[in-house]
């Protein structure tokens, strides 16, 4: 049964810059649902419509049975929401402020009390619930923030890029918080990342989003499958950007036309060739480019990634878009924060 | 009543915040009194002026500091708004049910207890110093009244500059701007016959003006009401353009 669902669901920022662009979408109930994309890809603006934050320009969404636009207030109340920034209060207690959310969802002071002892248990903050905020770590406030998106039990839960920012342990922590949550208490997931360990891990179902458009749609393994059986990695230059791109170019030109080989795309000055064995066709590789005078320094051979899944939809790896620009706006993000 | 329950737990937290912070608390109970016992030495040779009709300056201008606090103090409310949108509990805030009208109007309320209990002390210690205020104890009600009225406007007015520009340089900017002169431009620290002519007329466009004249009648002459009636309607009705303002502004920004 599908929870939220979206129809060419879209947002055109003052401006003209269109943020989300015709999303069709539907998540099932109980499902952890993995929305994967480079910074800027939409992935937050679609979120935000989704939770009644922003309203949409055009086209539907129907979240928990309600639509964002006609019914607001019946959606806030069914859904909880855990934003990239922990929007915590430093100057409270860990318990204050998740009271606080159980008075904002009209919980009686009982019900408030016994789910505040529950939830601090589920996310192992057992002892600090006292202490003030300022006092913890980084990971620790993310797993109050959690907890507060969870003091009405909601059905859906909206965890935005719930990982940035944090050390790798806390993450894989923050991971298991989240498997726990959907296991536990049924809670159905929607889960924004531009991980792709992230969203491999922890996502049923995933939706690869670029630009504002969806590219692609499925469980983990069936993308990685729709790739093809094996990624060979041919890195054939060396030399200056110019004499590079023709280099790619000419290596694909090359590559497309032989019968084994699925898909080619260039990117970072590397080829990734889609094929279903590696080992049987680097051979036929090797050779096809030697009788084009073309030299390689480096093959490998593995299996798809996300990365590759996302570079065949797209035409782009997610890393390259990881640029200097995302470092610095995450940074001034973080710039009134204590460390973690 | 789900808008009452918002705003009281709201305003619980705000209160909670503000008594943690024991600096802050100390400075904003002594500062009033800072004023009272200064600025009456500084400008005590004014009270042989016959203007003055021979009352003491600390008489006159008793009433001009209980203003003065709630004015200081009320411009600056936006400041904590600041730190729920820079934090991001603001917007985390509005993904929930929480009444949005709630939001502005328990900060508001925060703000207003506080610089009601340091009017309370202002008066008290005036009484103390030997100040005698001719309406008694619901003379003081009334005046603290008056006072709310101007402090809640400006409250409003702050919080809804800080979601207009959302961070604190032009926030900071904006109220020392507004705040000096909207003082001066009055009779709090100066009788009305000792301004200019200029600024005789001037006071009379100025919300602080109706403040300090409904308060200082209410201590010095007793219930003038042609002033005292003026001072309401102009103190209510700046109150109501200042949340009508604060609540636009939250549209604006947060919606």
């Amino acid at each position: 049964m599908a929870i939220i669902e979206t129809e060419r669901l879209t947002k055109i920022f003052p401006g003209g810059v269109t943020a989300v662009d015709g999303i069709d979408l539907e998540v099932r109930e109980g499902e952890i649902f993995g929305f994967l994309g480079p910074n800027g890809a939409g992935k937050t603006t679609t979120i935000k419509m989704l939770n009644t934050l922003l309203r949409p320009t055009s086209g539907k969404a129907i979240v928990a049975g309600f639509d964002v636009v006609k019914n607001p207030a019946d959606v806030r109340r069914s859904i909880g929401y855990v934003a990239q920034d922990v929007g915590v209060d430093e100057h409270a207690t860990g318990r204050e402020n998740l009271t606080l959310y159980g008075h904002f969802y009209r919980l009686d002071s009982k019900t408030i009390k016994e789910r505040v002892k529950n939830l601090f248990a589920l996310v192992d903050l057992e002892g600090v619930e006292d202490k003030m905020v300022s006092t913890y770590s980084g990971g620790m406030r993310k797993r109050l923030d959690i907890a507060m998106g969870l003091i009405h039990e909601p059905k859906i839960i909206f965890l935005d890029e719930p990982t940035v920012g944090l050390d790798p342990q806390t993450r894989t922590h923050i991971w298991d918080y989240v498997r726990r949550l959907a296991k536990s208490m049924g809670i159905t997931i929607f889960l924004t990342t531009h991980y792709m360990d992230e969203a491999d891990k922890l996502a049923d179902r995933l939706a690869i989003i670029d630009r504002g458009k969806i590219m692609a749609l499925g469980t983990p393994d069936d993308l990685k499958r729709s790739v093809g059986g094996d990624v060979v990695t041919l890195s054939p230059c060396n030399t200056g950007p110019a004499e590079c791109a023709a280099f790619l170019e000419r290596t694909r030109a090359v590559l497309s036309g032989l019968s084994f080989v699925k898909g080619v795309q260039t990117a970072d000055g590397e080829v990734s060739v889609f094929v279903e064995s590696g080992e049987a066709a680097a051979p036929g590789i090797m050779r096809a480019l030697g009788g084009a005078g073309i030299e390689i320094q480096r093959l490998s051979v593995s299996r798809p990634t996300l990365d590759d899944v996302f570079l065949k939809y797209t035409g782009r790896t997610i890393r390259a878009q990881e640029g200097s620009a995302t470092t610095f706006a995450q940074m001034a993000r973080k710039r009134n924060r204590r460390p973690s | 009543m789900n808008i009452l329950a918002d705003v009281w737990y709201q305003v619980i937290r705000h209160w909670r915040t503000q008594i943690r912070m024991k600096v802050w608390i100390f400075v904003n109970l002594f500062q009033p009194i800072l004023w009272l016992v200064l600025f009456t030495q500084i400008f005590k040779s004014l009270s042989n002026l016959p203007e003055m009709g021979g009352s003491s300056y600390l008489q006159f201008f008793a009433p001009g500091v209980v203003v003065m606090t709630v004015l200081f103090g009320s411009a600056w409310a936006g400041m904590g708004m600041l730190y729920d949108i820079d934090m991001g509990i603001l917007s985390k805030m509005l993904a929930t049910p929480v009444s949005r009208i709630s939001i502005v109007s328990s900060r508001v309320l925060a703000s207003m207890t506080l610089l009601l209990l340091q009017g309370t002390i202002i008066f008290i210690l005036a009484l103390i110093m030997g100040v005698d205020i001719q309406t008694g104890a619901p003379g003081v009600i009334f005046a603290l009244f008056i006072v709310s009225l101007l402090g809640l406007g400006f409250a409003a007015f702050s919080n809804g500059l800080a979601l207009l520009y959302q961070r604190p340089e032009p926030l900071m900017g904006t109220i020392n701007f507004l705040t000096m002169p909207m003082m001066f431009m009055s009779s709090t620290m100066m009788k009305p016959e000792l301004l200019p002519d200029w600024l005789d007329t001037a006071r009379h466009f100025n919300p602080v003006d109706y403040a300090v004249v409904g308060v200082r009648d209410l201590v010095l002459e007793g219930y003038v009401w042609s002033d005292l009636w003026k001072s309401l309607a102009v103190l209510g009705a700046w109150a109501i353009v200042g949340l009508i303002f604060g609540t636009m502004m939250f549209r604006l920004r947060a919606e």
